[in-house]
């Protein structure tokens, strides 16, 4: 695994500047930093509000939209945490732990960055979308839902891609599974393709199975429970192909995804 | 401010440790804080080989706590010798190597593995561990193989000889006094309690593992009662540990009785929370005029 600039988490207590919600479950948290959060993109916060008392007694886990003065999360409400986190109100402290984890490789400036996101994986891959373009490089991007409702944040993702979209129900962009779009870039690309992915684990496994196929490289980011997010509860284990486990905080989020067992 | 404590023969800074499998090897916190400043840590489990751990879910978060079932993931006691200890040494760290196997002969081993190592304070050796098929709980609920793992441990190594007790025995005090008699120069109490937790809409258990040790302040006053109780049946000091995420918190077990404290899972939702317990401690004593050692036992119960 090549090195990268990974700069030491600093834990501070910050308050959320702005919620931009995105209809009922879907909300954009915005913190004020002090001194600018220097993250890359890829990277993560732990994030805990400091009037949880001692329930929900972990922080969440949540990628990063972009880092800065004013970093942003992008919440899903999926259990009481980030119900906790959607109903924040702007003036509320939180307890934020960052930049944590393995951000995106970069991409070799001979291929072409392809981004498939699902649902809120988009996030991640959003803040490397603006983070290419900073580089002058425009990426094709890929987005997939059930439905139209799930493609948030699409047209700040179109400004930086060329972006296409997928939804299961045909509400916005072709019907079907977002991977079916995957193939048609890997053509064009014609195998100068390095593929990021974020999204449910079925998808990201479809399109590691994809990239395998045109023999181009494919980071995903891992997403999964965890308690401390930098190293030591060894909850985050995620199985290697070969056996054993990676820890999604540490050696992840971002990771080649051919290191991961799918099947399991 | 007087922050000094003694177990047995040992003198440590302050009385907050870190509890073992909540602080990695230590030496992740050094961006964190000087680690020095600990009363001392309890590394995770070390086991004579590397160990991967359990299939995932291992962690699953409850009412104010949480479950897990790692299963003494670690890097084997010889990665922890070469490429952990020496840093912990040069950070001037008070390391206590907690201490896992699943026969009495692999404890020894790793005991006297240790033993030709420097800038070890003691080993703390873990018969509670729920969350392991060999070895873990069952040395931990029987007064007799726990005073059989304790005295073996003691005569393999020069260190002194810390035991962490389970809530699961079900007297802890007799395991307690077996282990002092065997020669323990303290204890640790306690484990995790093993829960269990269930999705509603698979009906699956939630942890791969299918049962996990419970941590966190739900476990809180259990662990104030067991070690209030073991201090009562035994002469050597007791060091609290189970849910403590405050200096009330640990002053409380100070109070039962436990002459030190280690903090566990609230090191996971905070990387600073030892050292929010301790800088407590220290304005508490401070308030109150009083030397750290003065708090031991000192519940009114009249």
């Amino acid at each position: 695994m090549e090195q990268y600039d990974r700069r030491p988490a600093r834990q501070v207590t910050v308050p959320l500047v702005r919620r931009d919600s995105i209809g009922a479950s879907h909300h954009v948290l915005t913190f004020e930093y002090d001194t600018p959060l220097e993250a890359q993109a890829g990277q993560f916060v732990m994030v805990r509000g400091t009037n949880w008392g001692q329930s929900p007694f972990l922080p969440r886990p949540m990628s990063l939209l972009h880092g800065g003065k004013r970093p942003s999360i992008l919440v899903k409400v999926v259990g009481e945490g980030t119900r906790r986190l959607a109903n924040a109100e702007p003036g509320d402290l939180f307890s934020v732990l960052a930049p944590l984890g393995r951000p995106w490789s970069p991409c070799s400036s001979h291929r072409v960055p392809i981004l498939v996101a699902g649902g809120v994986g988009v996030c991640p891959l959003l803040f490397l979308a603006r983070t290419l373009k900073q580089q002058g490089i425009r990426p094709v991007a890929l987005y997939g839902g059930r439905s139209s409702g799930d493609l948030v944040l699409y047209e700040e993702l179109q400004a930086e891609s060329d972006l296409r979209l997928a939804t299961e129900d045909g509400s916005a962009g072709v019907k079907g599974k977002v991977t079916a779009l995957l193939d048609e870039a890997l053509m064009e690309a014609d195998g100068r393709a390095t593929v990021y992915t974020c999204g449910p684990r079925a998808m990201m496994a479809s399109v590691v199975a994809a990239a395998r196929k045109a023999n181009v490289p494919c980071e995903v980011s891992l997403e999964t429970v965890m308690a401390c997010g930098y190293g030591v509860c060894l909850g985050c284990a995620v199985p290697r192909f070969d056996g054993g486990y990676v820890y999604a905080c540490s050696e992840g989020a971002c990771i080649d995804g051919r290191v991961i067992d799918w099947k399991k | 401010m007087d922050l000094q404590v003694k177990i047995g023969e040992l003198s440590l800074s302050n009385p907050v440790l870190t509890a073992s499998g909540t602080f990695g090897y230590g030496i992740e916190f050094e961006s964190f804080f000087d680690i020095s400043r600990l009363g001392g840590i309890c590394t995770k489990g070390l086991s004579l080989l590397p160990r991967v751990g359990n299939p995932p879910p291992r962690i699953r978060e409850t009412a104010s706590g949480m479950l897990n079932a790692i299963g003494l993931a670690n890097i084997g006691v010889e990665a922890f010798c070469k490429d952990k200890l020496p840093r912990l040494r040069e950070l001037g760290a008070t390391v206590i190597p907690n201490l896992y196997a699943s026969s009495v002969e692999d404890f020894i081993a790793l005991a006297e593995r240790l033993d030709r190592e420097e800038g070890i304070a003691a080993v703390e050796v873990n018969v509670s561990c729920p969350n392991v098929t060999k070895g873990g709980l069952a040395f931990g609920v029987d007064p007799v193989a726990a005073a059989g793992v304790t005295a073996a441990v003691c005569k393999a190594t020069r260190f002194p000889v810390w035991v962490k007790l389970s809530p699961e025995a079900g007297r802890i005090t007799d395991v307690a006094c077996a282990c002092e008699e065997a020669g323990a120069q303290a204890l640790s109490a306690i484990n995790t309690i093993r829960g269990f937790a269930i999705d509603t809409e698979t009906w699956r258990p939630l942890l791969a593992n299918r049962t996990g040790g419970l941590s966190g302040p739900a476990i809180k006053p259990i662990a104030v009662r067991m070690v209030w109780e073991i201090c009562q049946a035994v002469r050597i000091p007791v060091i609290g540990v189970g849910g403590i995420a405050s200096a009330e918190d640990a002053i409380e077990f100070m109070l039962a009785g436990a002459s030190a404290v280690q903090v566990g899972s609230a090191n996971f939702r905070d990387p600073m929370a030892s050292m929010t317990v301790l800088e407590g401690i220290s304005a508490y004593c401070e308030r109150k005029g009083l030397a750290a050692k003065d708090l031991i036992g000192k519940v009114v119960l009249d």
